[in-house]
């Protein structure tokens, strides 16, 4: 499963018949989930290892988002911006969208919050 | 299955009824055995009880579902093992030869420069 932030719609009035009826969203997987580089330099004065909730609402630079973009099957009503789980597979479509459907993305939540750590990079590390 | 570090977990109240009450840990791979995969993290339901700092064994696709002993729930990755320690041939993991002639080399996932894995003993 993948975090990734809504970034539109796909709607189209010729479609797969086993399509209709279901929405399509345009997503971005988020490239590096809680990069502790990314993070430190964003918060410097966080103490290291501790855990802080983000607002996933906002763009926090722990949750910067691929260039890449999927399209996925929702059935739980995700907007644009908000954070969602994809599931991969055509198992996990089976058992939520029904074997019928004709996609291998789907998504399963919409994400509330999250609790990320943020490190401190080790001194003397590999580059 | 990967090797990771758990780096965050999630909560959600719009979810698939199948993904339950299921704990959702973001974990950052140390390595990807596929180098198609642009991004760098990955969601996983735990099942071992692991804690966000961790460094974790994540299985990816069916085999995922059964360790949860259901295997109708919609999910695609899992916590399988909490990793006290490995080892691991240095030489396969950073530039240079991989540890045989034409042999696989994972690819190092860019901020594990800074962080390398606490648990991992290196061979030279």
């Amino acid at each position: 499963m993948l975090l990734a932030r809504v970034v539109g719609k796909v709607w189209g009035a010729r479609q797969a018949e086993r399509l209709q009826g279901h929405r399509l969203l345009v997503v971005r997987p988020l490239l590096a989930a809680a990069c502790p580089s990314a993070v430190v330099a964003a918060a410097p004065d966080r103490p290291a290892l501790a855990a802080l909730r983000v607002d996933v609402s906002a763009d926090h630079p722990a949750l910067e988002e691929s260039a890449a973009t999927r399209v996925v099957v929702d059935e739980l009503g995700a907007g644009p911006g908000e954070l969602v789980l994809i599931a991969h597979g055509s198992r996990c479509r089976d058992l939520t969208l029904g074997e019928a459907v004709p996609t291998k993305d789907l998504v399963v939540a919409i994400v509330d919050g999250a609790e990320l750590r943020f490190e401190q990079p080790l001194e003397g590390a590999r580059p | 299955m990967i090797l990771g570090r758990v780096v965050g977990s999630l909560w959600c109240t719009r979810k698939h009824a199948g993904l339950g009450t299921y704990k959702l840990l973001l974990v950052r791979p140390y390595f990807y055995y596929d180098p198609s995969h642009e991004t760098e993290q990955v969601v996983a339901v735990d099942t071992v009880g692991a804690g966000v700092g961790e460094d974790v064994v994540v299985c990816l696709g069916a085999p995922a579902r059964w360790s949860l002993g259901d295997a109708n729930l919609p999910v695609d990755a899992a916590v399988l093992g909490i990793v006290d320690r490995c080892q691991l041939q240095r030489v396969a993991f950073e530039g240079g030869a991989p540890a045989r002639e034409g042999g696989p080399r994972a690819r190092p996932l860019a901020p594990l420069g800074a962080q390398p894995p606490r648990t991992v003993e290196w061979i030279e």
